[in-house]
């Protein structure tokens, strides 16, 4: 990881509690972000997210699959990150597997809501194509390129571009298969149906430095944490998942205090998002 | 299940005085749902703990919340693996495996690789790991009934081996979960309950200490509804912390006898 010497963290500590940070951003700033779609051609959808030196892609890509018995009206979503040794070299061999499943893991609780489907930020309800029988699988791959700290926030920015880049082609169930066959499907290739994205979440991570949080640390900053909590915030300021990082405690009166700043910071970067991401779009378009 | 020598093997019935009392206070309004047990709705399971299950390990505990059962086995601390690189701090080891019976489908344990990773980070913040340096402290969870908040049980009763094991902690950690279910939250669900929840809220503490160690929330909440789980979760952690801290007294009184 990364090595500081007693006087760098002094003064990485010092500038946190001045609200002057080394790159010279205030606690509470984004580092600019830079979203690109469309780029990865064999893919449903595709987007790569910059912040700083931070940089990531996430693909989608949807296949024809058979829901599970338990939930019959439901497609199903996976999400996997894959942490590159190109980013960093302990991530080669079996390095970074706890990374990846950590990152996982804590996606799939921040877009994919409770066990029922409630407050998911993907609608699974609406990847179904014949119930019980056929529904869309989406498969949302992501892969860590270079890691600057704050990768959760790149990888839930990635995926909401990604999904709003997501056109999934239109299916024609042929009528007349009816009790238990499986219907025959005709897979459109010129019509797509768009996704909605404007509900899925952003996530905003709180690193606890000292005495106060920044957002957007890097991983030199990110190495002086005694705690990180991320939360997933939508549109409607509804929290849709959290998840703590770091050993260190961390009183309750705190975490909530916590909550309040990231819904404050969440919308602004909402903004930020969607305008980047309609403004990649518009490029895409145009090329 | 051997019990340490000298401790009475009693038939154990979990709804003895180790249960739980706590006032009901959901209103009347909401009761439109009644649970599968019949519990009220910020009502837990009767708890019970049992330190020494294994007499292998340095230390060990079984758990048994409702139809959730747990052991867990703590080794160490021993000698950190050769490959490892020198670490002035010790090292914490966590595994949660689940028996293949322990589902109602053979084989199918929920997501427990996770487990393993979140029961280590509920962990870590509470055990003083300067204490043994150079060496790892394994500890080896197994579910053999899973019966719904399997995590939470998991992470209360290693602590619970942890402390038997006589490594040096600041707190006990005790850990409570609550699901939301339409507008109403429901302490300690199980198994059916977690299959129909909108969202799930887990609390880690260290209760005498006031810190929350681990805390992780899915689903769809807004910010009142937060607060009133985690003031439920924490009131429920502090109340599950007197009832671990019981039984180790209980345990090390009947060793001295």
């Amino acid at each position: 990881m990364v090595g500081l010497s007693l006087g760098e963290k002094h003064f990485i500590q010092g500038g946190i509690a001045q609200d002057l940070r080394s790159d010279g951003r205030k606690r509470l700033t984004y580092r600019p972000i830079c979203v690109e779609t469309g780029f990865i051609p064999q893919a449903n959808g595709s987007a790569r997210v910059r912040m700083g030196a931070t940089n990531v892609i996430s693909s989608v890509k949807a296949e024809l699959g058979k829901p599970s018995s338990l939930q019959p009206d439901k497609g199903k979503v996976t999400i996997y990150v894959d942490c590159s040794p190109t980013a960093e070299p302990m991530f080669e061999g079996r390095g970074g597997d706890e990374l990846s499943m950590e990152l996982s893991v804590a996606l799939q609780r921040c877009l994919l809501g409770g066990k029922s489907g409630a407050g998911a930020g993907i609608d699974l309800s609406s990847l179904i194509v014949v119930e019980g029988k056929i529904c869309w699988d989406l498969y949302i791959d992501c892969l860590v390129i270079s890691s600057d700290g704050n990768l959760l926030d790149a990888l839930g920015a990635a995926i909401k571009a990604a999904l709003s880049n997501t056109g999934i082609p239109r299916v024609n169930v042929a009528v007349g298969a009816s009790g238990d066959q499986q219907p025959e499907v005709d897979i459109s290739d010129e019509e797509f149906l768009q996704f909605d994205t404007s509900n899925i979440p952003v996530i905003v991570t709180l690193t606890k430095a000292g005495r106060h949080y920044i957002v957007d640390a890097t991983s030199e900053e990110e190495s002086q944490m005694n705690s990180a909590v991320s939360i997933s915030v939508n549109r409607k300021g509804h929290i849709c998942g959290l998840t703590k990082r770091g050993g260190a405690g961390l009183d309750p009166s705190i975490i909530l205090d916590m909550i309040s700043v990231a819904k404050h910071v969440s919308d602004q970067l909402i903004n930020k998002l969607d305008s980047e991401i309609a403004a990649a779009e518009a490029d895409e378009d145009e090329s | 299940m051997a019990g340490k020598p000298g401790t009475n093997p009693t038939t154990y019935s979990p709804s003895m005085a180790t249960g739980k009392t706590r006032t009901p206070i959901f209103k009347d309004h909401d009761v439109d749902w009644v649970r599968p047990d019949g519990r009220g709705f910020h009502q837990c399971r009767p708890a019970f703990f049992r330190t020494g299950a294994v007499n292998s390990a340095s230390g060990s505990a079984y758990a048994e919340f409702g139809n959730t059962k747990v052991i867990v086995s703590v080794f160490g601390p021993r000698e950190s693996k050769k490959a490892m690189m020198y670490s002035d701090i010790g090292r914490l080891n966590c595994n949660v495996s689940y028996t293949t019976f322990a589902t109602p489908v053979r084989g199918q344990g929920s997501d427990y690789k996770e487990f393993s990773s979140m029961l280590h980070k509920a962990l870590e913040g509470a055990i003083i790991l300067e204490t043994f340096p150079k060496t790892t402290v394994d500890v080896f969870a197994l579910v053999l009934e899973s019966g719904g908040s399997d995590l939470h049980v998991v992470i209360s009763c290693a602590s619970l081996a942890l402390a038997d094991a006589g490594i040096l902690m600041y707190d006990l950690v005790a850990s409570v979960s609550l699901s939301s279910l339409g507008k109403n939250l429901v302490i300690d669900p199980v198994l059916e309950e977690e299959s129909y929840q909108d969202g799930s809220l887990t609390i880690t503490c260290m209760p005498s200490r006031y810190e929350v160690t681990q805390l992780s929330i899915t689903g769809e909440w807004s910010t009142p509804k937060i607060n009133e789980g985690m003031q439920l979760c924490l009131d429920a952690c502090s109340k599950l912390a007197k009832i671990m801290r019981s039984c180790l007294k209980e345990a090390t009184s009947t060793s001295q006898e």
